[in-house]
């Protein structure tokens, strides 16, 4: 494992925003996701793209960000959360994070990649306590690099 | 609704998804606004290697996991963290089947803890811990 060429992107920080789960987005993405509708509570992975959402930037920002197109085969290599409390369907909350890792690994099989790690909090606007935080890594392949 | 008893082994209700739908991949990438073509257009999944058929969204995945659980729990709110690892791809027309099993009681915090899975057709896909109120 080494820091890699991206290294520099860890400590990045999102512009930051609000978010609103509308009741139309929840019944579709249970819907999508096979799930019992959940209001009034958010769905907890809506959840991550809730945070997303809010941010101040979208998945494509966040490629851009690597160098990362959207033809190069990136996942999503790790996903964690902490709830403190589910959300509300219908209410907004205020978001903050960033890009919080950036580490180059190489394998075999896989070959060269780089993996960003980014950490979105949510909060209702004006308070302190955190409600619940997104950690999300991305795989990015580097099929044009050459595994040591 | 009611957690139910448990102890250390307790096997969780699976949760199965007969075969993943391409359909939702398509709604999920509108909702959501995903540029990524390998959840929309097989071709495009070709051309990178990865097979010949569209790639389920990581998220999907994990919800099916997250519906598991929170079913079995008493809902989303027993919820306090999540940890997964992804795998490997759920391609369309898979079958994917949840499983946990619980490895850890904390009556101090009056959380359990879940020790979880998904596979695609057999193949493990998803990896992870899921610490509930219990």
């Amino acid at each position: 494992m080494e820091q890699g060429p991206y290294a520099h992107v860890a400590g990045h920080r999102f512009p930051g925003g609000t978010a609103t789960v509308e009741p139309s987005m929840n019944r579709l993405w249970c819907d999508a996701v096979c799930a019992d509708d959940t209001a009034p509570h958010v769905h907890p992975m809506l959840v991550y793209y809730a945070a997303v959402q809010g941010s101040g930037v979208t998945f494509q920002d966040i490629f851009d960000l690597l160098d990362g197109s959207t033809d190069s085969g990136i996942m999503v290599g790790e996903q964690r959360f902490a709830f403190h409390e589910p959300l509300a369907v219908g209410e907004t909350y205020a978001v903050s994070g960033g890009i919080t890792d950036v580490q180059r690994k190489s394998g075999k099989r896989a070959g060269t990649f780089d993996i960003a790690t980014f950490e979105l909090e949510l909060r209702r606007p004006g308070e302190d306590a955190l409600l619940a935080t997104s950690t999300t890594s991305f795989v990015f392949p580097r099929r044009e690099e050459v595994p040591a | 609704m009611t957690t139910p008893a448990i102890e250390v082994g307790t096997t969780l209700p699976a949760f199965v998804i007969d075969a993943v739908d391409p359909e939702k991949m398509k709604l999920m990438a509108a909702l959501l606004r995903d540029p990524n073509p390998i959840h929309i257009d097989a071709d495009s999944v070709r051309a990178l290697g990865l097979g010949d058929r569209v790639i389920n969204q990581g998220p999907n995945n994990l919800s099916y996991v997250l519906t598991m659980v929170s079913r079995w729990a008493g809902g989303i709110e027993a919820l306090r963290t999540v940890q997964m690892r992804f795998l490997g791809n759920v391609f369309a027309g898979e079958r994917v089947e949840c499983g946990g099993t619980v490895s850890a009681i904390d009556a101090d915090s009056g959380t359990a803890t879940l020790d979880v899975h998904a596979t695609a057709d057999g193949r493990p896909v998803l990896q992870g811990t899921i610490v509930v109120a219990r």
